[in-house]
């Protein structure tokens, strides 16, 4: 635990004794040393990659038209490391998930095939009876490639097509029979699945590369959040993907497209959490702004300057942080206090020339979700800083430890006041000096992110400092954060693990930080990070699982 | 009367008028036509509940401990609202968890169901209710059901080790899902829809896709994809279930629709009006023996729900509030309020000679004694129901210090599992509570 490599995020707290507590709050915290060993990799072992909830809607709307509604109630995701990509490498189906699944599968399977010229279009064929296995058979040829990524072998084929023509008999109907057919292809382990085990490479014991279709299947869930288009698995069939050049040149396709800003949203939503905006509780009598659409609001305003920043403009990442520039609608622009630019929809505005207002750390999704029902919480917030921006760990208090603060007084009024009992107690402040005085920075934002002066009737005192560097204001901690030196190592090293889906290993880190340095090197350039991160050697390499 | 046959084809048989010359289990043989038990005693089969809140029951042992053991008891302030079903349930205090406290609300949940230190993932194997399930839940439509009013994604039940299983959080879904369309009222003559059929040869296919991907994979994730397999063969016994006529139960019948959506209200979830609505559901639904298994999760360990008259989340105030946590105490009163309910509704039930309440075992627990301190020691628990007199009831147990595995053990014995010990390291037992078992 000397470097800041397990940024875990488990809803598990780690175990640890007291002494470890100080230990690992004095070491970690921001001492990541520069890497200069020459680049190596140890790749992660192969591993079959669960589909999210997003991955699997997605796939489902590209399979069978953007129209299709997926019901939402599926397996939760389950995120490790920070990501439900990377969730999606442990654990199983539970039975309840299994029973979702095959409603999900029925559902869309019955509008897709609903009488009309897009199910004519769709299916190709004009069944010749009830029971028609050619065109039952040529259609799931042609879906199944899609769904399972890969074509289907004989006996795959032949399988569900027998699951449809006997549906067809049984029911009288061709198109019902179909329904039982693509939900034999979408129920297997073969769709819910990404099953990319790898190629043993000649003359390397235990060393497998990712080629052809199950590239494409990487690549696709990485760089589009969903499954590999037409032109990506025919590119893949040729065996274009095992080369370099083939394989850029389908990156840089596949990054040319719309979907490469919604999977870049994605990646944004997952890191920081921003699904959970959708459940977010704030007592309505402290905070009567709150209502049934902050959430959504919230978390849309986020995705979109990270999309207009990040993708659109291809501007420095460490701008997220510093711009006066944001996107509201209604919702938004009165928190804020601007004028909304569209009655119906969400336009950038420019935030007021000296406000305290900037850059992601002034999103009212991100101060309202880290934060308490009734409060605000630096410790919250600066949590969320020094872990999900700066990829250090800090522990969670052990588990017999009082974590009560002491209640206002009149000498001391605010949380700021109370907040000063962790300093007292060495046990306390040795993590809550690497978390406090970051999200103190940020009080003059309350529990909804709404400006405010006061708290408990008292001047707010904003500054506070971000490794021993002072600030005066929220401005001043959002242009430290966006010059802090692992800032951008950190989305780095958050971009590898997300595009891998699995735990980070060690034998990585090399790799990481030579991407780390390119990025860098490219003024932080997201797309530039991307297509790096795609076609890396630990992104194409395995080695044997366990 | 613990028994993996297809209890399905015996009441086919019975029905049919055959003479069936097996030694059957006697829940099946002296069922009348009315479905109500013949004389002699217990023919309705033993349920196991789980009922669960977060963030335990505040930092003053002696406002849950009872005064007075055995029958002769007086209830607690925090007790008090269970006054009216007193004689159905027992209240086991003192108990601990031995397994060391390093997750703050995860080590007691893991100690209790588990018998086993927590994981870094959560509770770090199967737990007790799960267990059950395997002995007492093959038979049925679901293997087992898992509920919150709560609405998040995971339950203090686990098929698997760091993996929870995802409960229902809509009543309506909940609703439709158990008495939906495919719901067959006992006695009627509808055949059954030819789809089920056809959703089996489905899963026919998925099981023959899944065997040719396994050999393909290492040994983890061949692990991973059993355990699927595993789900996918519940799916197919609720299907075969729903293939096959409708157990006769007299107490069998349809609960009323829930109200389509439960929104806030001033700020407020509805808590108590979710928990009645899946409450009621979920009684008929043990009363029509679609499981025999359940988890009904009033709140997740963890939770900030706002409660009305209080000034900040549960959590928070269990951490914030100061003295004896007079709010903390007032959500309590609404939490085992509902309990109270659901015992309630269980005991209206009529099986035979007895109520639905009499032939379940219900374990209500918390997942810390203390939320402040994270304590796991006095931890609060308490049973409803005998499981068909395989439980005490009306009793006040009290074993200060005493390894709480000693529970779950008991109610494994209960339950018909042949389980010897409970547990792991500073958790394992090899012994329950004899104070706690029935007079049958």
């Amino acid at each position: 635990m000397s470097d800041a490599r397990s940024s875990s995020r488990l809803r598990a707290p780690l175990a640890l004794g007291a002494t470890l507590l100080l230990a690992a709050c004095s070491g970690l915290i921001g001492d990541r040393a520069a890497d200069d060993a020459p680049v190596t990799l140890d790749p992660a072992p192969s591993t079959l990659h669960r589909l999210t909830q997003a991955q699997y809607t997605n796939a489902l709307q590209d399979l069978l038209g953007s129209a299709v509604v997926v019901p939402t109630a599926l397996e939760p995701d389950l995120e490790v490391d920070g990501f439900y990509t990377v969730g999606g490498s442990v654990g199983s189906v539970s039975a309840r998930g299994v029973g979702q699944y095959e409603t999900a599968a029925f559902q869309v399977a019955g509008q897709a095939l609903a009488a009309g010229p897009a199910r004519d279009a769709l299916v190709g064929c004009t069944p010749a009876g009830d029971a028609d296995a050619a065109c039952a058979g040529s259609f799931l040829a042609t879906f199944g490639r899609r769904a399972w990524r890969r074509p289907l072998a004989a006996d795959e084929l032949a399988r569900v097509t027998a699951v449809a023509t006997g549906a067809g008999t049984t029911l009288n109907d061709f198109y019902q029979g179909l329904a039982f057919g693509i939900a034999a292809l979408l129920e297997s382990p073969n769709f819910l699945y990404r099953v990319e085990l790898g190629t043993p490479v000649p003359g390397q014991h235990g060393v497998f590369r990712y080629q052809g279709y199950e590239l494409a299947s990487r690549l696709a869930f990485f760089l589009w959040n969903t499954t590999p288009d037409d032109a990506l698995l025919d590119a893949a069939g040729q065996g274009q993907l095992d080369g370099d050049d083939g394989l850029a040149a389908q990156v840089d396709r596949l990054l040319a497209s719309p979907r490469a800003h919604a999977a870049l949203q994605n990646f944004f939503s997952e890191r920081f959490l921003l699904d959970q905006l959708a459940g977010l509780s704030k007592d309505t009598t402290v905070f009567p702004a709150m209502s049934a659409d902050f959430g959504s609001s919230a978390r849309e305003e986020t995705l979109l300057l990270v999309d207009q920043l990040l993708m659109v403009e291809n501007a420095d990442y460490r701008d997220l942080f510093t711009t006066d520039r944001t996107f509201v609608d209604r919702k938004m622009a009165s928190l804020y206090g601007v004028a909304a630019p569209s009655l119906t929809s969400f336009g950038e505005v420019t935030l007021p020339a000296g406000g305290m207002r900037r850059g992601v750390l002034g999103h009212a999704g991100l101060l309202a979700l880290y934060a308490h029902p009734t409060s605000t919480s630096p410790t919250l917030r600066g949590k969320f800083v020094r872990e999900v921006l700066l990829c250090a760990t800090v522990p969670s208090p052990p588990a017999n430890v009082n974590t009560a603060l002491p209640q206002a007084t009149t000498a001391g009024p605010t949380l700021r006041d109370r907040l000063l009992a962790h300093e007292s107690v060495p046990f306390c402040a040795a993590c809550h000096r690497a978390m406090d005085p970051i999200g103190l920075g940020l009080e003059n934002f309350d529990g909804l992110g709404q400006f405010r002066l006061l708290d408990n009737g008292a001047h707010i005192d904003a500054t506070g400092s971000l490794d021993g560097a002072a600030f005066a204001n929220p401005v001043q901690l959002g242009a430290d954060v966006a010059a802090h030196p692992d800032l951008g190592p950190c989305l780095v090293r958050q971009m590898v693990r997300y595009a891998q889906a699995a735990p980070e290993i060690p034998g990585e880190d090399a790799e990481i930080a030579r991407l780390a340095s390119d990025f860098a090197d490219m003024g932080n350039s997201v797309p530039y990070l991307l297509r790096a991160v795609a076609l890396s050697p630990a992104f194409r390499t395995a080695t044997e699982s366990p | 009367m613990r028994n993996r046959i297809d209890r399905r084809t015996l009441l086919r048989g019975l029905l049919g008028g055959a003479a069936v010359g097996l030694a059957l289990p006697t829940f099946e043989i002296f069922l009348d036509a009315h479905g109500e038990a013949m004389a002699g005693g217990s023919a309705f089969p033993s349920r196991f509940g789980l009922w669960f809140w977060g963030n335990g029951i505040g930092p003053d042992p002696t406002q849950w401990v009872p005064t007075g053991t055995g029958a002769n008891y007086t209830l607690s302030p925090i007790l008090a609202p269970l006054a009216p079903v007193q004689g159905d349930i027992t209240v086991v205090s003192g108990l601990q968890v031995n397994t060391p406290n390093t997750m703050p609300h995860g080590t007691g949940p893991a100690g209790i169901l588990t018998g086993a230190r927590v994981g870094p993932n959560g509770t770090n194997g199967v737990t007790l209710d799960q267990l059950i399930a395997n002995q007492i839940g093959g038979t049925t439509q679901n293997h087992s059901l898992e509920l919150s009013v709560d609405p998040v994604t995971t339950t203090p039940s686990y098929s698997q080790a760091g993996q929870s299983n995802p409960p229902e959080t809509s009543p309506a879904a909940l609703f439709n899902t158990l008495f939906g369309p495919t719901f067959r009222l006992p006695g009627s003559n509808v055949p059954p829809d030819p789809k089920l059929g056809l959703r089996r040869s489905v899963l026919d296919a998925v099981g023959a896709d899944a065997k040719a991907l396994r050999v393909r994979l290492g040994s983890a994730d061949q692990q991973r994809l059993d355990q699927h397999l595993a789900s996918v063969r519940d799916l197919e016994q609720q299907i075969a279930n729903l293939q096959a006529a409708p157990p006769v139960l007299a107490a069998c019948s349809m609960p009323p629709a829930p109200a389509a959506a439960y929104p806030d209200v001033g700020g407020l979830p509805q808590l108590s009006a979710i928990s009645r609505a899946m409450s009621d559901i979920l009684v008929l639904s043990l009363a029509c023996d679609q499981q025999r298994v359940f988890t009904f999760q009033f709140s997740h360990p963890v939770n900030n729900l706002l409660y009305a008259n209080t000034t900040e989340g549960h959590h928070q105030l269990t951490h914030d509030e100061l003295g004896a946590q007079p709010m903390v105490q007032s959500i309590l009163h609404t939490i085992l309020g509902e309990a109270t309910y659901f015992i309630q509704a269980l005991k209206k039930v009529q099986e035979g000679n007895a109520t639905l309440l009499d032939h379940c075992g219900v374990l209500f627990m918390t997942d810390v004694s203390d939320g402040k301190s994270h304590a796991v020691n006095e931890y609060p628990l308490f049973l409803a129901g005998s499981a068909n007199g395989a439980l005490q009831t009306g009793i006040h147990y009290r074993d200060l210090g005493e390894n709480a595995s000693k529970l779950g053990l008991t109610l494994l014995q209960a339950f018909g599992v042949a389980a010897t010990s409970f547990g792991s390291d500073e958790g394992l037992v090899t012994q329950g509570l004899p104070a706690l078992v029935g007079n049958t």
